[in-house]
């Protein structure tokens, strides 16, 4: 008889398995072949050929292969699923965790794709949240801040929201309430603080009443607070310094009380340096007492903070003040009080509330990508899943209940969430930090984005939301396959029916949603580009700005403060560069607003309920006009003589003004005056609009008056260059100082960045959420490709019968194509209906670009049409070039 | 090789379906369930040691067979094959499955996306 043994040695030699196993296979085979060697000796078969048949059974590739196969399945598939054995619920979460990470070990590129999915969504939605946490979530930095609320006057015949509050008022207010435990009202204002070395340096102050720091709730960091006598027409004058400015001109001294500060040339004593938190009134850098006589009305200039008791809502203390604020009329003959009502809000809302719909529409954009990516992470899961049904059968099989089925892969879902998240968060920080890089100075910088319990909740919210979205669908649809029927040669050879169709429906959503996102971001990038496209009525380019204050103190006259920017542009004009030099009190899109109301002589009188409309009046230097590039439609400019303090008085109107008050007639000579009895002054030219207030908000009529004979302490100067704008800062500088070392410039701005400033909200919204919107189709592209291939994959068999059948490879293509077409025309059919009715949210950001924009729609379609087909035809083409014989052998 | 790769292709397919089927009377070692598929099927098929032990080996990873040597008197120890819960489980399911393969067939000549 001969030797097996050496034969089935040799071929077993490649597989290295451990000694034992090799000598029981070896073992088990010799017998086999020794049993079959003597059958065929004893049926009277020759040595010879009995030997050569016997070696055949050993022949081929197939032992090593087959054996090799064998190895690999005992190493993949024993999870121990079944075992629902005596360990307790915590050893079963231990073992879950573990077979969770050896299965996300055992795939790196399926558990690679979840996770960096996870985290492109985590991301964005985290960072965006970081910033909506920032602004409008986190308390402010006030004990019990939540009882703060702004107090302001509205005038509501003159269509105005903040009219701010008068001396009267608020004096009668703080006095008369019930509901407040205190209030106080402030102005924002600046100073040229010059140090002991001489230095001079602009700071932003406020000029607050003494019980601010009570009211806010905090104690001085250094020194004491104002005094009440302090804060009385003709108090001392008495500074506390902000901590950040004491930290910096200082350097921290502890023993700073005391020492003097010169503000606009007048000697100011310190008392104290105000702690850290003392972020209100925004960017001030030092307090001053306000000092305000209460009898002295007629102003309405200051803001106000209030703490409602314990207990009372804000629509109480609103109605308590106005009963205060009514009652004035009759008590001290406060007439003006018919008119004006008190407004109290929460503090937040006043100083945040223009980021509001931004960062909402950003929010759920970023909401719509998490989505995405977590369907599109549970469609990878299924697929998968209908991968894995053999080994979750087999589970079944061997006693696996479906409860702890579902609990491995929801564990598994759970530390590829966790994985994802973590990922996510780091990513969406430094999004965050490339975010907040860009954003304008205009967020009050007591805003912070940084991580907080909030932010570490709503992460972990996010993620464990996700891992419930991908994870659950596909772990009861996994348990709820019949432990027989996923054994089954023919389900696995075309893909269960109830699972492609969730598929189907998955994919169909992503697109849907990203349609969504596409057309919205298509919207308003349209939008974002007409608004670039509007004439702003000047000419921004090459332009150079700054802003000036003559403290009354050193320049106490008109005359004087004329002579002295007049002084300034002179020398000026003669700098290297300068092609062009003037001044004004405002200059458009820099933010700042001075509103009167006018009466225009010959104009048809205000029909009942029409609101004579507030004017933007703005004072201006000769030459202004045309170092700004404005158009004059008829008159003239104003010019040098205009400017004297007896001239016949002049104007300049805007488009909007004639267009209002005298529509259709030509306004030059036509006369208007300020509304009381002032004197009339003429119309002298007529100025096409600029765009005072943003490239996208409307123009309110604009009169325009000689600086000479309406000054104001400050000026906006102009510089006009053919050169790169910003480098005049230096030389200009240098010019102020030879005028007067007490002046600071500030505010210093390139006319072109005032514009870009005046963009950023649209710009970054628009820009992001194209962004997102990106983002989402490649999601959702990924989400189709993946789901048709693994289609394919899984109708190889039934393909290559086709193709057997006689099925040209160019129309097996074409099916498939369409199959995965059908899906991207309902998604997409589905996502362009929804964003017709989302449309309409985005009107007031639409600046006139139809919510049902045709190009936008149109593009939108094409685009996801086409990277559809893209995604499509590569399953499409594979599926054509199937080899039937191949893939009826295919298992 | 006395079949051609049609044969091999599916007695590959069903040959887990046939050791099985064998195994649910009673345990048999592995030469005894090649001699069985080779009589039964009158010659038609049969396996040799090269692709039963890889399947049996597959099968016992599985789960759904269990191997264990035996020895009885007189004679040398072998290794004997039963079915095991999960394999019974399997079986009933794999034999409903030529139901649904017909089926699929059908479905196959008929027109239709899956």
């Amino acid at each position: 008889m001969p030797d097996w043994n050496e034969a089935i040695r040799e071929r077993l030699r490649r597989l290295n398995l451990d000694g034992a196993r090799e000598a029981e296979i070896v073992e088990e085979l010799a017998q086999h072949l020794g049993d079959r060697y003597a059958e065929m000796i004893a049926g009277g078969a020759a040595e010879d050929q009995a030997l050569r048949s016997v070696r055949e059974e050993l022949e081929g590739s197939d032992l090593l292969e087959g054996l090799r196969n064998a190895r690999q399945a005992a190493a993949t598939e024993p999870l121990g699923l079944g075992a629902t054995g005596g360990a307790g619920a915590l050893g079963g979460i231990g073992h879950d965790l573990k077979v969770a990470l050896r299965t996300i070990r055992v795939s790196p590129a399926f558990s690679l794709t979840v996770v960096l999915m996870l985290a492109l969504g985590v991301a964005g939605t985290t960072a965006i949240f970081s910033v909506f946490n920032g602004l409008f979530l986190r308390p402010l930095p006030f004990p019990n801040s939540d009882r703060l609320v702004d107090l302001n006057e509205a005038a509501p015949k003159w269509n105005l929201t903040q009219v701010s509050v008068s001396n009267p008022d608020y004096s009668a207010w703080t006095k008369g309430n019930s509901t407040f435990d205190g209030m106080a009202f402030f102005k924002g204002d600046g100073a040229n603080l010059s140090d002991s070395t001489g230095l001079v340096r602009r700071i932003q102050t406020a000029q607050v009443t003494h019980e601010l720091l009570d009211v806010l709730g905090l104690k001085p960091a250094l020194g004491r607070n104002f005094l009440p006598e302090e804060d009385r027409p003709g108090g001392a004058k008495v500074i506390l310094l902000g901590y950040d400015l004491w930290r910096s001109l200082f350097h921290g001294d502890p023993n700073v009380s005391g020492r003097i500060v010169k503000l606009d040339e007048q000697p100011y004593t310190v008392i104290g340096v105000l702690p850290r938190e003392a972020v209100l009134p925004p960017d001030a850098e030092a307090w001053l007492p306000l000092a305000a006589d209460p009898n002295k009305g007629g102003q309405y200039y200051l803001d106000g903070i209030g703490r409602l008791k314990r207990g009372v809502s804000i629509d109480q203390g609103k109605a308590d003040l106005m009963r205060v604020h009514k009652g004035m009329i009759q008590s001290v003959k406060a007439y003006v009080n018919t008119l004006t009502f008190p407004t109290v809000m929460p503090l937040r809302n006043r100083y945040l509330g223009d980021f509001r719909t931004v960062t909402h529409i950003l929010l759920g954009a970023v909401g719509v990508v998490l989505l995405i990516a977590c369907v599109n992470i549970a469609g990878l899961m299924m697929v998968r899943g209908e991968a894995r049904s053999r080994e979750i059968a087999i589970r079944a099989a061997v006693g696996a209940s479906r409860g702890r089925i579902v609990r491995q892969l929801m564990t598994e879902s759970l530390v590829l969430a966790g994985l994802g998240g973590a990922t996510g968060v780091l990513l969406g920080k430094a999004f965050l930090a490339g975010m907040v890089s860009v954003m304008p100075d205009d967020v009050p910088h007591w805003i912070g984005f940084g991580w907080d319990g909030r932010f570490a909740l709503f992460a972990i919210l996010v993620t464990g939301a996700a891992a419930m979205l991908f994870g659950l669908a596909p772990a009861l649809q996994a348990a709820a396959v019949d432990a027989g029927s996923c054994l089954q040669e023919a389900s696995r050879s075309s893909m269960s029916r109830s699972r492609h169709r969730i598929l189907s429906g998955l994919v169909i959503c992503e697109i849907a949603l990203a349609c969504v996102l596409l057309v919205c971001s298509g919207l308003l990038i349209q939008a974002f580009r007409k608004v670039l496209h509007v004439d702003p009525g000047f000419r921004p380019d090459h332009m150079m700005t700054w802003r000036l204050e003559l403290p009354d103190s050193k320049y106490p006259k008109a005359e004087q403060q004329l002579a002295a920017y007049s002084d300034l542009i002179a020398r000026l004009k003669t700098l290297p560069g300068a092609t062009a030099v003037s001044a004004a009190s405002l200059i458009p899109l820099a933010g700042g607003h001075e509103g009167n109301f006018f009466i225009a002589e010959g104009a048809p009188p205000l029909r009942p309920n029409e609101q004579n409309p507030v004017v933007l009046t703005v004072a201006a230097l000769p030459g202004y006009f045309e170092t700004m590039g404005m158009t004059l439609l008829k008159g003239r400019w104003f010019t040098e003589q205009d400017q004297a303090a007896h001239a016949p008085q002049v104007v300049i109107v805007n488009e909007t003004f004639a267009r209002r008050f005298w529509p259709g007639q030509n306004p030059v000579g036509k006369r208007v005056r300020f509304d009381g009895e002032t004197p009339w002054m003429q119309v002298a030219g007529l100025a096409r609009d600029t765009k005072h207030y943003g490239l996208d908000a409307e123009m309110r009529p604009e009169v325009f008056l000689p600086f000479g004979v309406h000054p104001e302490s400050g000026l906006t100067l102009v510089v006009r260059t053919p050169m790169d704008a910003s480098g005049l800062v230096a030389p200009v500088r240098e010019t102020i100082r030879q005028v007067d070392p007490g002046l600071a410039m500030f505010e210093v701005r390139t006319m072109t960045e005032w514009l870009d400033r005046s963009l950023w909200p649209r710009r970054a919204g628009s820009w992001l959420l194209g962004a997102f919107a990106v983002v989402a189709i490649l999601l959702a592209v990924a989400g189709i490709y993946g789901v048709v291939s693994f289609s394919v994959s899984r109708r190889t068999r039934e393909i290559g019968i086709r193709i057997a059948l006689g099925a040209r490879p160019g129309d097996v293509m074409l099916r498939v194509l369409a199959g995965g077409m059908v899906l991207v025309a309902i998604g997409l059919a589905v996502g362009l209906a929804v964003s017709m009715a989302i449309a309409n949210v985005l009107k007031s950001m639409l600046f006139g670009v139809s919510g049902w924009d045709l190009a936008t729609y149109g593009t939108v379609a094409a685009l996801v049409v086409s990277v559809g087909a893209l995604a499509n035809s590569i399953p499409a083409r594979r599926a054509a070039s199937v080899d039937p014989m191949r893939a009826l052998r295919f298992e | 090789m006395p079949h051609d790769g049609v044969d091999r292709d599916l007695k590959k397919g069903s040959g887990e379906l046939l050791i099985l089927s064998l195994l649910e009377a009673r345990p048999r070692h592995g030469y005894e369930i090649s001699k069985l598929i080779e009589s039964r099927s009158n010659g038609a098929v049969s396996f040799r040691v090269a692709s039963l032990y890889p399947l049996l080996y597959r099968l016992e990873a599985r789960g759904l067979i269990q191997g264990r040597w035996v020895e009885k008197a007189g004679q040398r120890r072998r290794r004997y094959y039963r079915l095991t819960p999960a394999g019974k489980k399997v079986l009933a399911a794999r034999r409903a499955g030529w139901e649904a393969f017909v089926d699929a067939i059908r479905r196959i000549t008929g027109d239709e996306y899956a």
